[in-house]
């Protein structure tokens, strides 16, 4: 018996090993998940006779989806979703972080607070929101003196179901930026005082740099839940909410397409477009991320 | 980790849990039957019927109810039937009958009575309903379960208080229009709440007005750009430009029923499916309201000014079903008269079954101020039937969408135009 | 240069802006928990008064008695604790196992089946719901507790996260275990699960709270009321009560309360638990 065969039995036997630890985890994804994937991504090119049947048309649904305004507008709601929440939601959530991260009293409680939103059902959380935004009798118009329709003004509906979110994961990011700005050693920001260096020189020099792993897992997270946002919107208007075609997203075309409409192939379409643009996003994000993001500390 | 103690615990623990997550089969000998509804307010009625099934007609068959709110139970119900795995019974509505009943996906009931009465449908249930629970082949794919209409609700403190007197069978439009206008002056609260709604909204007035959605002659082409029901559907859209009724954009967060019960409007157009739920969630408010008949167009195109939309439901089973022929044994007892008059004194809904109108008027004696529900039997007289054929579910959406453009400001004239296009596209492929 | 006297002032003006701004913002985030308990005790009339009244004329507990009768809330706690227990139990258990193959075995085809993982990841979980919905139908379990848990028996985010955590573990205690005589399962099992305790611990936090807010699923799947979730059977509120806030917000207040409760008991462990998986 030589080594090198003693070495691939346990190599053969690792390998067991392996497949085995996957196999519940695999085979429940290629069955929960990637089946209906594939069916979605073969819906697309068909039109929904009824029931479940399917016939295939090519790419008439791209080509139908691609010269309708509406899912443009959709896109596009997307998109201004995903720059109100990313950037705007995170810039807010290490503003707090830096805030928690100084000197400060009681700040486990403020963590605490911040962080609250996380553990509330989005049912509820939603309910309260509208309620609070309502055009009539809502508090937040009481309290500005405004008369600001913001859940059904075109202009405002998108951005009021943003703060919502906003709020709901402001802790959470905080928390997690927090924690990577407690690993930056006080010693960098003490030799940059010696050397003069500003508050926002120091800002952009040291803190973003140090925690910018962390910046960019944040950053991943939130950009993947925006571009598929559903759930929110679902809770927030009704059908006959005058300013839906101006705040539905994606995938909520996608839900009205789809179940309402009873449009399958399109629908399945439009979720194809979805995937597809958030593979390009993250695709891009990991490409840029060798740019900013600092792994040696 | 170290201690035995914790694990076995852990183990005893998860054990129960796994009974109690496979606790559902149940083991008493009996059929059980499911039957899926998709509305809250209804379901003590329908257990009733079922439980009466049981006593009277067949002690092994238990049926269980379960409610799916309405937005779920069409996602739902599509994905049982192409998966085989539909409940026993369901409930069909008009909307989406002619897309389950063209597919074969509902069991042909046109027979259930033959043995015993081959008329049995034509003697106790009227066209509408009998349209209701048909198919495109005109074959009947659902029992007939109960018949609504369109009722106006009225506040009648804030009528005495402006001193008008309350809407009667010859109020008009003009007359609703001036109690709107008087009770707003003296009052401050809204008068007629009109907001975007098919069913309790326009088209009322679209047939008031004698114009019509869809041709009653073929109930093929759609009506959106005939001048009476232009007319009629300005007319209505046009209201929430008085002071004395909110814009879409409040109705869009505030719905009109919960402005009326906050005593914040006068009137609204109800669905009588709705009312006996209304006095039991707003019991401060019984006694300070009452229904009344729709008012009349006062100078209808065509027609006497008169119309009401009248739906019904109907129960329903699949055509492959495991149970079937147990199941039609059920859906005869819901359609014969007993079952019927159950439904009707739960208060559920108003049966289809003709002549048992008024048992539905027993549920609402249980409240301290009896509610003029005899409206709701005298409109039958004046009923439009819900307006459906089998391509509306496809472009039933869209059309609702451009509607929502003229609420947002758009020109009615060419909105109606594209509405009208948008249903027309459908007719050729008919 | 400035003295020390005006530094020590600018220093103390920092720390009340400081207090000021972050005081300001728990006001916002705490307000609309308080308004929804100042909402749920007023009549409907009172919550739609032009102005609104801040406080209710009277505690009235009218809108929670609509709320408990409308919806069995008893079996909604069971119901959404048991759901939770399993999607945790299971997620802790399958991701694990797959993680640490992932992170440490070698194996053919790890890589593709890895992108499985992530590709999981970037799909919208609205595409799921029909096809899962007649799975279990077809097995006859709609309206089970199982049919809750189906979807969140096997977690893509829990494997990646996992794997992440097994990546940076040094793989020569494994090996030591390994050289000891332990085979792969008895390594994992005994020896390398047990050092993940922190990420099990956020993991369940993650699980827990996305299982709780879970709304589609639940709702789709049981119909039955007595079958619901919180979640679930606060939509089917809102479907009963339309735009009547004052039962809406009293429902949500029941139906939030178990969950608030627990992250005050534990909110250290909650946030420590959260912020201990930043980085990578």
């Amino acid at each position: 018996m030589n080594k090198g065969e003693k070495l691939s039995a346990a190599a053969r036997r690792e390998e067991n090993w392996g497949w085995i630890m996957i196999a519940p985890t695999i085979i429940g994804l290629a069955v929960l998940n990637l089946w209906p994937f594939v069916q979605t991504l073969y819906a697309s090119f068909c039109e929904h006779l009824g029931f479940g049947h399917y016939k295939f048309i090519g790419i008439q649904n791209y080509i139908t989806m691609f010269g309708n305004i509406e899912f443009w507008k959709a896109t596009w709601n997307t998109v201004f979703f995903c720059i109100l929440t990313v950037p705007v939601g995170i810039a807010l959530a290490l503003f707090v972080a830096i805030l928690l991260n100084a000197k400060i009293k009681f700040k486990g409680g403020f963590r605490t607070i911040f962080f609250l939103p996380l553990v509330c059902a989005p049912a509820a959380v939603a309910m309260v929101w509208r309620w609070i935004f309502n055009g009539e009798y809502g508090i937040l118009n009481q309290m500005l003196g405004a008369n600001i329709q913001w859940i059904t003004d075109p202009k405002t509906a998108i951005i009021a179901v943003a703060i919502v979110s906003i709020w709901s994961s402001i802790g959470y990011d905080a928390v997690l930026l927090l924690a990577g700005l407690q690993n930056i050693s006080k010693s960098y920001y003490e030799a940059a005082d010696i050397d003069g260096a500003s508050k926002v020189t120091q800002f952009f020099h040291i803190t973003i740099p140090m925690i910018s792993p962390t910046l960019f897992s944040v950053l991943i997270m939130r950009l993947m839940a925006s571009m598929k946002v559903y759930d929110l919107i679902y809770m927030m208007a009704d059908e006959t909410n005058p300013a839906l075609v101006d705040m539905q997203s994606l995938m909520y075309l996608f839900y009205r397409s789809s179940f309402v409409a009873g449009d399958r192939g399109y629908g399945s379409a439009i979720v194809v477009w979805t995937v597809f643009l958030i593979g390009a996003v993250t695709v891009i994000q990991f490409l840029g991320q060798k740019k900013w993001v600092n792994y040696d500390v | 980790m170290k201690k035995k103690a914790p694990r076995v615990t852990a183990a005893v623990l998860a054990l129960t849990l796994l009974l109690a997550l496979c606790g559902c089969g149940a083991s008493d000998g009996k059929t059980h039957l499911t039957f899926q509804i998709w509305d809250v307010a209804q379901r003590d009625g329908m257990d009733a019927i079922c439980k009466a099934y049981t006593a009277q007609v067949n002690p092994d068959v238990v049926i269980d109810v379960q409610v799916t709110s309405w937005g779920e139970y069409w996602t739902k119900l599509e994905a049982a039937a192409e998966s085989n795995t539909m409940p026993d019974i369901f409930w069909m509505h008009t909307d989406q009958i002619l897309y389950y009943a063209d597919f074969g996906i509902l069991d042909d009931v046109t027979d259930l009575y033959a043995s015993e009465d081959p008329n049995y449908w034509t003697e106790h249930f009227s066209d509408i309903s009998i349209g209701n629970a048909s198919g495109s082949d005109g074959r009947m794919y659902g029992v007939p379960k109960d018949k609504d209409n369109v009722v106006l609700v009225y506040n009648k403190e804030m009528f005495d208080a402006a001193g008008v007197s309350y809407p009667d069978e010859t109020w008009t439009w003009d007359d609703m229009a001036d109690a709107s206008q008087k009770i707003y002056d003296a009052t401050g609260k809204y008068g007629y709440m009109a907001y975007n709604d098919e069913q309790l909204g326009y088209w009322n007035f679209v047939y008031q007005n004698g114009g019509y959605i869809l041709d009653p002659e073929t109930n093929l082409h759609a009506g959106y750009t005939q001048p009476a029901t232009m007319d009629a559907i300005k007319y209505y859209v046009n209201i929430q430009k008085n002071d004395w009724c909110p814009d879409q954009n409040y109705f869009a967060e505030t719905s009109p029923g919960t402005a009326f019960f906050s005593e914040i409007g006068s009137m609204f157009f109800e669905g009588s499916w709705n009312l006996l739920s209304e006095l039991k969630n707003y019991p401060n408010m019984v006694g300070k309201w009452d229904i009344a008949p729709l008012p009349a167009c006062p100078n209808p195109a065509s027609g006497d000014g008169r119309a009401t939309i009248s739906n019904g439901l109907c129960y329903a089973t699949a055509a492959n079903g495991k149970n079937r022929e147990l199941v039609e044994d059920v859906l005869r007892f819901f359609g014969s008269e007993e079952g019927q008059r159950i439904q009707g004194e739960s208060g559920a809904a108003i049966p289809a079954y003709l002549g048992l109108e008024d048992s539905w008027t027993t549920a609402f004696r249980d409240f301290d101020y009896l509610l003029d529900v005899q409206v709701c039997y005298d409109q039958f007289d004046t009923c439009v039937q819900y307006i459906n054929n089998a391509s509306r579910r496809k472009w039933k959406s869209t059309v609702a969408d451009e509607m929502v453009k003229i609420y947002n400001g758009a020109d009615i004239d060419s909105q109606l135009a594209v509405m009208q296009a948008i249903a027309d596209r459908y007719v050729e492929t008919e | 240069m400035k003295s020390t006297a005006s530094l020590e002032r600018s220093r103390r003006i920092t720390t009340i802006i400081t207090y000021a701004v972050l005081i300001l913002g728990a006001v916002i985030m705490i307000f609309p928990f308080v308004w929804m308990i100042l909402t749920s005790s007023k009549t409907v009339p009172e919550s739609m008064q032009i102005p609104p009244t801040i406080f209710p004329a009277q505690l009235i507990l009218d809108n929670f008695k609509d709320a408990i009768a409308s919806l069995p809330f008893g079996r909604l706690y069971i119901n959404t604790a048991l759901m939770v227990f399993w999607r945790v139990v299971c997620a802790i258990a399958f991701s694990s196992m797959a993680g640490y193959a992932f992170a440490k075995l070698h194996f053919r085809g790890k890589n593709l089946l890895f992108a499985i993982v992530l590709v999981q990841m970037s799909l919208p979980s609205q595409i799921f719901i029909i096809p899962q919905y007649q799975m279990v139908a077809k097995l006859g379990m709609a309206n089970t507790i199982f049919a809750l848990v189906f979807p969140g028996i096997v977690s893509a985010f829990g494997t990646f996260f996992l794997r992440q955590t097994y990546m940076g573990i040094p793989t020569e205690i494994g090996e030591a275990a390994f050289l000891d005589g332990c085979n792969q399962w008895q390594t994992f099992y005994k020896i390398m699960f047990p050092l993940t305790g922190t990420s099990v611990a956020a993991l369940t936090i993650f699980t827990a709270v996305f299982a709780y807010g879970d709304l589609m699923w639940p709702l789709v799947v049981n119909s039955d009321l007595d079958m619901m979730t919180l979640s679930s059977g606060l939509s089917t509120l809102k479907g009963q009560f339309s735009t009547n806030f004052p039962v809406l917000m009293a429902g949500s207040l029941l139906a939030m309360l178990p969950m608030v409760i627990l992250y005050l008991i534990f909110q250290r462990q909650f946030v420590e638990g959260i912020a201990g998986t930043g980085g990578k």
